[in-house]
């Protein structure tokens, strides 16, 4: 019973996927009702997922499955947070598309469809698994990056996305059979069995974990494999490309953390190699930060720092509790921030996303103190500034890293963080010390401005009572 | 009743800073709810400190669990250490909400939250918390300068804040570094400074996260050569905005030395001592003779400025009873004086358009109780027997030359530079003949004088009767010390050179 629990809002949000593609087929409902279901359907499995924060660690329906998916207090916590961060992506997208209008039922069906991928990914203790979820999930997702055919950029975005996106795929099974060969076996568990008897150098198992790791990093948007972020985050729709940014990547790193962290062996093994990974990750993606002019690709940009700091945490992960909830904890307070900066992106952007460079929103804080004011507070969160969850979730990763004796990776993380500075307080220094140009004269916040609200008031929240699990 | 004092001190403030950003209130209003609030916190700083005992460790101590699993506690209170900081940032706030009328809500709201961060920064005993409100106390600041500063401010507020932030963040990296060291030594996680004072850290890593502390205190306080953003920062802020910076939080960057470099890094501060404290010598006379050169006074005192934190930060680094007591007396006094001269320029500038000395002149035939303010307050930071000023710089001149007779000698020699410009300036600007072309000059309104003339009273009284201020402090003062000097005893006993002066000393 209580694995049927833990499955729960994976069916739910199943259900509703469903329910809305068949909904589609009628004509007579416009797509605003498919939000509201959407919403229904998220809101309803996000509590249910909250319900099952407690159980503990174990796999689900052990006969039926033979341990192909497993729940923990993590996979739990990654699974909310994907839930929490959809329910924000179909806030933003109703009002989004209030201005922009390419908005079908299908629209929302695709979105709930990525959703039940991603929590599968949460879940997946198994390698084919994994490989299932992460298609379901991509193939949602390179849906919902070109769902605007009329803008050339989106299907330029689409295209790049899913020709990169069927590599990393295929590096996957490559690992998986790689893997399987080496250690025969798909199963998390047998492989950190295997791992630990010193099988972490057999050469099959070597060349399976470089491919593994090498989808993953692609995904992660990790260095090298970040050149296609900036590009397909910019042509993605804001809210889209909201939800690849946190959501994804949330359910992404749960993936890698499940992997890396049940098997102490393969962690040793690679532990170099995710060291320098995480640092040039951090270096490249502010180096790529600092020079953008688009605020769209700046967060892109941002958001592959921030990966660099969830590898931090990856490469101080070790089988005690406190480190995995250390990235769960990071990214509930990156996904706070960065959907915040989406939902206010999406009612200030105007018809057409024609408000996206920095300079557009000069002198914003004079006419729209409040969206100035919030936008300036998911800034700070970003930056790490106090008393906001960005920063407390930098302080756990630090305190990780520190206490996995990385000291070197803490303080390069640090100066990482000290160059991004410049990108974060660059918006805020436009937003309110220059005159405003224009009067930002657009339709109402609508259901984001709600949602922009409510992500103000947790990015507080979670900062001043940091939930470890 | 003074159960939760402290709180109270720091969120009343917090509190009607933020919500003075979201009402839409006059800007007469919020000046006077600024004004209102700071006096309630003058009241109940002055109450505190009359209950202030001076023995026993943390008063008014507040002391709940707030982040479990690290051992991070919501911890406040106030000793020897931080008495006389919380006193400049309780006492002296009302005056920035009484002088300068022009300005507008917004600005109002960011005065009292940056209060509330620095009481909150000085009360805090937990590291983290400490380190939340040190940062939090920098954004109203950015602010500031940012929105209401003068014609670079532009420049002026990235400076600062990417200065400042830089150095905090490495702090963060370095107070997380000895958080682990305790665990790993004792077993159980904790960031109260009162327990990490146990730990036992060596190594590199010890100096590198030491260094990593002194360069986010360096910054703040500024410490020589760390002092290149100071200038501008408070040159373009508004006068009431510089009043705040140098009054009050560079002291907070002294105290932090005091309260968390100088308990866990014992001997990495002795190691560093001599270095550090030419370092702040070097500040009193470089900045001292840049003071000489300027011709706009804000400028001017801002050089002046930074040249006496350099004497403060040079007390710390002697590690003795009379350097720390006078480094925390003078703490008080800079407050008084050169902060209060910063709102004196700012009265001028409101009445003539202008800082530059060449500008005035012969102001005291003009506005005689300006002039004799002025001069109070200028006698002060000179540091003139019978003010506040004298009191701290001789007690620190004294520990420094039983430190080290070389640094002692220096720095009593250069504060000769202080009188130089300062009086120089005063002759300036207040004696020689009116320029003809001069706009009339009016003296202090009654409500400035009003404002002012407690502070010119806190001036003589600090300087007639020290003992009610050092009574308080000593105590705590005393048990900070023995410790050190025996970890400087035994550090010189293995170098050859501080030995002579060890040995000096004894003859």
């Amino acid at each position: 019973m209580n694995d049927f629990l833990s499955l729960l809002p994976l069916l739910v949000t199943c259900c509703g996927a469903i329910v809305l593609m068949l909904l589609a087929a009628l004509e007579k409902y416009r797509p605003e009702s498919g939000a509201l279901l959407s919403l229904g359907f998220l809101a309803a499995a996000f509590f249910l997922q909250l319900s099952t924060l407690g159980e503990p660690a174990r796999p689900l329906f052990r006969e039926l499955f033979n341990g192909m998916a497993s729940t923990s207090g993590f996979s739990a916590a990654a699974g909310a947070i994907v839930l929490a961060c959809a329910f924000f992506t179909v806030m933003i997208t109703h009002t989004y598309f209030k201005e922009n209008s390419f908005a079908t039922l299908e629209f929302y069906a695709v979105l709930l469809f990525a959703v039940c991928g991603m929590l599968l990914l949460t879940l997946a203790s198994e390698l084919i698994c994994a490989f299932i979820a992460l298609e379901i999930m991509s193939l949602a997702v390179y849906v919902l990056v070109g769902f605007n055919r009329n803008s050339l950029r989106a299907t330029e975005a689409l295209f790049k996305y899913l020709l990169l996106g069927a590599f990393a795929g295929a590096f996957f099974t490559m690992g998986t059979a790689l893997v399987y060969g080496a250690a025969g076996s798909t199963r998390f568990y047998d492989i950190a069995v295997f791992t630990q008897s010193g099988g972490a150098s057999a050469p099959l198992m070597i060349g399976g974990v470089f491919f593994l790791l090498v989808a993953l990093l692609f995904k992660a948007a990790a260095f090298p494999f970040h050149a296609w972020v900036v590009d397909v985050y910019d042509g993605a729709s804001v809210p889209v490309t909201g939800f690849m940014a946190t959501a994804l990547k949330t359910a992404l790193f749960a993936l890698f953390a499940n992997f890396l962290a049940q098997s102490a062996g393969l962690h040793d093994k690679w532990i170099t190699f995710l060291f320098v990974i995480s640092v040039m990750t951090m270096f490249g993606g502010n180096l790529i930060a600092i020079g953008q002019d688009n605020l769209k690709r700046m967060l892109a940009a941002s958001g592959i720092v921030h990966s660099g700091y969830l590898l931090i945490a990856l490469v101080a992960i070790s089988a005690d509790q406190f480190s995995g909830s250390v990235i769960a904890y990071y990214l509930a307070a990156y996904g706070a921030g960065t959907l915040g900066m989406f939902a206010a992106l999406s009612y200030l952007g105007g018809k057409d996303e024609r408000r996206v460079s920095f300079e557009d929103f000069k002198g914003l804080a004079k006419v729209r103190p409040f969206s100035a004011a919030a936008i300036t507070v998911f800034l700070l969160s970003m930056a790490g500034i106090p008393p906001t969850a960005g920063f407390m979730g930098k302080f756990y990763v630090i305190t990780a890293a520190i206490n996995a004796d990385h000291i070197a990776l803490a303080v390069l993380g640090i100066v990482s963080s000290i160059l991004s500075m410049w990108y974060y307080l660059r918006l805020i220094v436009l937003m309110y010390f220059h005159e405003a140009e224009e009067g930002f004269d657009t339709g109402r916040c609508g259901w984001a401005g709600t949602g922009t609200a409510i992500l103000v008031a947790s990015v507080f929240v979670i900062g001043i009572y940091p939930i470890i699990i | 009743m003074f159960e939760y004092a402290l709180s109270f001190m720091i969120f009343l403030p917090i509190l009607a800073g933020l919500i003075l950003f979201v009402l839409p209130v006059g800007d007469r209003a919020a000046r006077g709810i600024g004004f209102a609030v700071s006096l309630v916190v003058l009241l109940l700083g002055i109450e505190l400190f009359l209950g202030f005992s001076g023995v026993g460790g943390m008063q008014y101590a507040e002391n709940r669990p707030w982040i479990e699993s690290l051992g991070i506690r919501y911890s406040l209170g106030v000793d020897g250490i931080s008495l006389l900081v919380l006193m400049a940032g309780a006492i002296l706030y009302p005056m920035v909400f009484t002088v300068f009328a022009t300005r507008r809500k917004g600005f109002y709201a960011n005065l009292l939250l940056t209060q509330g961060a620095m009481l909150g920064a000085v009360c805090a005993v937990d590291m983290v918390l400490f380190y939340i409100f040190w940062e939090i106390m920098l954004l109203p600041v950015f602010f500031m300068i940012g929105l209401y500063g003068g014609e670079k401010r532009l420049a002026a507020t990235l400076k600062i804040t990417l200065y400042t932030i830089s150095g905090s963040l490495l702090m963060l990296a370095a107070l997380v570094y000895v958080a682990v060291s305790y665990h790993q030594q004792f077993g159980k996680w904790t960031f109260d400074i009162v327990e990490l004072s146990n730990l036992q850290l060596g190594g590199g890593f010890a100096i590198l996260a030491f260094l990593m502390f002194m360069v986010a205190f360096a910054i703040k306080i500024p410490l020589f050569p760390f002092h290149t953003w100071l200038p501008d920062a408070y040159c373009e802020a508004p006068s009431s905005t510089t009043f705040v910076l140098s009054a009050i939080m560079a002291k907070i960057g002294v105290y932090g030395v005091i309260r968390f470099v100088v308990p866990i890094f014992e001997p990495e501060l002795a190691r560093f001592a001599v270095l550090l404290s030419l370092a702040g010598v070097a500040g009193m006379i470089y900045c001292g003779l840049a003071a000489i050169a300027q011709k706009d006074m804000k400028r001017m005192l801002a050089f002046s400025s930074a040249s006496h934190m350099g004497i403060i930060a040079l007390g710390v680094f002697c590690q003795n009873v009379q350097a720390l007591i006078g480094t925390l007396f003078q703490i008080a006094a800079h407050a008084t004086s050169t902060g209060v001269l910063f709102l004196f320029i700012g009265l001028m500038e409101e009445r003539r358009q202008s800082r530059e000395i060449a500008d005035f002149g012969g102001i005291a035939y003009r506005a005689p109780v300006f002039a004799t303010f002025f001069a109070i307050a200028m006698l002060a930071s000179v540091g003139l027997p019978g003010t506040s000023g004298f009191i701290g710089e001789f007690l620190i001149i004294l520990g420094a030359i039983e430190f080290s007779g070389f640094i002692g000698f220096l720095a009593g020699t250069s504060l000769v530079v202080g009188v130089c410009y300062m009086l120089w300036m005063f002759q300036r600007v207040f004696f020689e003949k009116p320029r003809e072309d001069c706009q009339p000059f009016t003296d202090l309104t009654l409500t400035e004088a009003l404002t002012f003339l407690p502070v010119m009273a806190l001036i003589l009284g600090m300087g007639i009767f020290p003992n009610a201020f050092i009574a308080k402090i000593e105590p705590t003062a005393q048990t900070y010390t023995p410790v050190q000097q025996a970890v400087v005893a035994e550090m010189t006993a293995t170098s050859p050179r501080p030995m002579v002066v060890l040995s000096e000393h004894k003859n």
